[in-house]
C-alpha cells in the first residue's frame, strides 16, 4: 500500500482545535497557562511552523541520531582522552554537565506547557517533539558523565548541581524558573525557544562542539552536535508566535519578553561560554575569543533575525555589547577566587603567553584585569595561596544571582544598582537587571540571593566552611585550580626575583 | 555595638565584596576592614597612600573619625573605597 506524502495530509492531521461544549474555552485554555493576550483562537490557527515532521519521521531520525551518539561513545570508550585531556577541558565538561543536564528537564516542562496550552495546533505539535527532545538531552547528558563519576567525583554534579544551594545552581534555577517554567505557553515560546535557544544555546552548542573537535574530544563533540540539531528544530517554535503577536498589535508585549529573556540568558552565557572560550580551553585549541564568537553569532545572526521579524533591538543593546568586552573577565576572576564554591576546577588561563593572547583579543586587558592577576600571581609565587582564597562572600545581584562585577585596574568602574521596593533594598549588577525587576516586582521580590540567606542567618556557621556546607560541596567536590598552580612556573622572571629577594624561602 | 554588613567597591577591584564591620567603627576602621578583603589579594598596595571612603554617588569623602552609627549608612549600602595620598 502506498503512503501519502506528508504534505498531502499534514495540515489536516494537525488541525486539532475544536469548539469545546462541556467546558468553556477559558477553562480549556486558562489565560494564566495559555497567555493569549486576548488574541482569539482563530488568529492563532494561522500559525505556520517552519519545520514540519510527523511522529514516525521524528522517531526514525531520533533513533538514528541516538545510535550515532552511542556508537561513537562506545568506539571511543577505551581511548585515553579523558585522562590525557587538559584539565581545563575537563572543567568545561563538568561545568557544562552540571549546568545543563537538569536544565534540560526544566526546558522539557516548558515544552510540555506549550504542547498542552499552546493555542495554535502547529505550536502544540512542534512542542510535543520539543518535549521529547529535551528529555533525550537530559538523559544523554546524565549518561555520558555518569561513567566518569568513578574517576572524578565532580562529575557527580551533572545530576547533583540543580538539587543543591550552590550559588551557580541557584542562579541557573532562578533564570530557568523565570523563562522556562513559570511562564504561560506564549511567553515560553518567546523566552525559551526564541530568545534563549535561538539566541544562545543553539549557537553556544555550535561553538562548544567545534571546540570539542579541536581538542580531540570527538565523543563530546558528537553528543553536542546531535543535541544541537534538535535545538535548531524546536527553537523555531517562537518565530511564528512572534509574527502572530505583531500582526495583532502586541509587539510591545512580545518585545518586553524578548528583552527580559535575552538579558537573563546573557549572564549565564557569559559565564559558561566566556570562561570556556577565553580561559579554560587550552590556548592552542582556541579558534576565536568569546567576544568574537558573541559578535559573529549573537550580534550578526540573532540581531538580524530580530529585525527581520519587525522587532527592535533590546533597549539595553549598547550596554550588553559593551559587556561582551569585560564582564566575563570579571566573572572569571571571581569564580577562580571563590573556586571552592564551584563543582569544577577553574583553569586560571593567565600564563604570560595566554595574557598576550588576551591582550591581543581585548586591548587593555593587562592594565585592567591583568592588574588583579598580577597580585594573585605574586601571592602564588610567594607561596601565599591563602591570600588567593576568599575570606568573605561577593555581593550577589538580586536578579542574576551572580556576583556584582565591573572593570578593575586602571579603568576601574564598579558600582551597585540598588532599588528600594516595599521596604527592602535590592542590589543589582546593572541597569538591565534592575529594569527586569521593575517590570514585575511581585515575580521577583521574595527571592533571596545566597548573600541574603547568609545575612538572614540561614547559613551556619557564618563563614566560608558554613557556606560550603550549605552549598553541599564536600571534599573532593569543591573546586581548586585546574592545573594545581603549575602554570605559575611560567612566570620565571617573578619566581627568580622572589627567590633572589627571599633566599631562605627559596 | 552591633555587627553591620556593608558592600565594598574597592578602587581597582573587580567585584563588590561583603564586608562585616561594627556600628562603633570609625571610617578608618571601616576602610581597614574593606582593605583586608581587597588589598594584596586582588588590588596592589600603593605605597604612600591611605584608604578613604565615600558613599556611592557622593563626591566628598567621609570624615576619618566619623563613626558608622552616626553616618546614616544603611546595611549593605555600597561604599566606595579609594586611595588618597598620605600627605593630602
Amino acid at each position: 500500500m502506498s503512503l501519502l506524502n506528508r504534505s498531502d495530509w499534514y495540515d489536516l492531521a494537525r488541525t486539532t482545535n475544536w469548539t469545546p461544549s462541556y467546558v468553556s474555552q477559558d477553562e480549556l485554555y486558562p489565560e494564566v497557562h495559555a497567555g493569549s493576550m486576548g488574541i482569539p483562537q482563530e488568529s492563532w490557527e494561522v500559525y505556520d511552523e517552519p519545520y514540519k515532521t510527523s511522529y514516525p519521521e521524528y522517531v526514525r531520525v531520533q533513533r538514528e541520531k541516538d545510535s550515532g551518539v552511542y556508537s561513537v561513545k562506545a568506539a571511543l570508550e577505551r581511548n585515553r582522552l579523558f585522562t590525557d585531556a587538559d584539565p581545563g577541558w575537563r572543567s568545561i565538561l563538568k561545568m557544562h554537565y552540571g549546568g545543563v543536564a537538569l536544565a534540560e528537564y526544566a526546558a522539557q516542562q516548558g515544552e510540555a506547557r506549550m504542547a498542552r496550552f499552546g493555542l495554535a495546533p502547529g505550536m502544540r505539535n512542534m512542542a510535543t517533539f520539543g518535549m521529547l527532545d529535551e528529555n533525550r538531552h537530559s538523559q544523554l547528558q546524565l549518561y555520558f558523565p555518569h561513567e566518569l563519576v568513578s574517576q572524578d567525583r565532580q562529575f557527580d554534579w551533572a545530576h547533583k548541581a540543580h538539587h543543591t544551594n550552590e550559588w551557580g545552581a541557584v542562579a541557573l534555577r532562578s533564570m530557568g524558573d523565570d523563562i522556562f517554567l513559570a511562564r504561560d505557553a506564549v511567553s515560553t515560546a518567546i523566552m525559551l525557544t526564541f530568545a534563549f535557544e535561538t539566541g544562545f544555546t543553539n549557537m553556544q552548542f555550535v561553538g562548544l562542539s567545534a571546540d570539542a573537535c579541536q581538542t580531540g574530544d570527538y565523543s563530546f563533540a558528537h553528543l553536542i552536535s546531535s543535541i544541537q540539531t534538535d535545538e535548531a528544530r524546536h527553537a523555531q517554535i517562537g518565530g511564528p508566535v512572534l509574527q502572530i503577536l505583531i500582526k495583532n498589535g502586541k509587539k510591545a508585549e512580545a518585545q518586553k519578553r524578548i528583552d527580559i529573556a535575552i538579558a537573563r540568558a546573557w549572564r549565564i552565557f557569559a559565564i559558561v561560554s566566556g570562561l570556556s572560550m577565553d580561559y579554560y580551553t587550552p590556548q592552542e585549541n582556541r579558534k576565536h575569543s568569546f567576544q568574537e564568537f558573541a559578535n559573529e553569532f549573537i550580534v550578526g545572526q540573532f540581531q538580524r533575525t530580530l529585525l527581520d521579524l519587525g522587532l527592535d533591538l533590546p533597549w539595553y543593546w549598547d550596554i550588553l555589547m559593551k559587556e561582551t568586552e569585560y564582564m566575563h573577565h570579571a566573572y572569571h576572576i571571581g569564580i577562580w577566587t571563590w573556586r571552592p564554591t564551584v563543582w569544577w576546577n577553574p583553569a586560571a588561563g593567565v600564563t604570560p603567553d595566554e595574557r598576550e593572547w588576551l591582550e591581543a583579543k581585548y586591548p587593555g586587558w593587562n592594565s585592567t584585569f591583568g592588574r588583579c592577576w598580577d597580585v594573585i600571581v605574586d601571592n602564588l609565587v610567594a607561596g601565599r595561596i591563602d591570600l588567593t582564597l576568599p575570606e568573605t562572600l561577593p555581593v550577589i545581584c538580586n536578579m542574576s544571582g551572580i556576583p556584582i562585577c565591573g572593570i578593575p585596574g586602571d579603568k576601574w568602574s564598579l558600582q551597585d544598582y540598588p532599588l528600594e521596593h516595599e521596604g527592602r533594598t535590592y542590589h543589582f549588577g546593572s541597569e538591565i537587571d534592575r529594569w527586569i525587576f521593575e517590570q514585575e516586582p511581585l515575580r521577583y521580590r521574595d527571592h533571596m540571593s545566597v548573600v541574603d540567606r547568609f545575612l538572614a542567618g540561614k547559613i551556619q556557621p557564618m563563614n566560608l566552611m558554613g557556606a560550603l556546607q550549605y552549598m553541599d560541596l564536600g571534599p573532593g567536590e569543591m573546586g581548586d585550580d585546574a592545573h594545581g598552580y603549575a602554570w605559575v612556573d611560567k612566570y620565571a622572571d617573578r619566581v627568580a626575583a622572589f627567590a633572589a629577594a627571599n633566599p631562605k624561602a627559596a | 555595638m552591633a555587627l553591620f554588613p556593608i558592600s565594598s567597591a574597592f578602587e581597582g577591584d573587580f567585584c563588590l565584596k561583603l564586608v562585616p564591620v561594627d556600628t562603633d567603627n570609625t571610617m578608618d576602621e571601616v576602610c581597614a576592614a574593606a582593605a583586608h578583603h581587597s588589598l594584596s589579594r586582588s588590588v596592589a598596595p600603593r605605597p604612600g597612600h591611605r584608604i578613604r571612603v565615600r558613599r556611592q554617588g557622593a563626591t566628598s569623602l567621609l570624615p576619618r573619625d566619623l563613626k558608622l552609627i552616626d553616618a546614616g549608612i544603611a546595611p549593605m549600602e555600597c561604599l566606595h573605597f579609594v586611595f588618597e595620598r598620605e600627605e593630602a
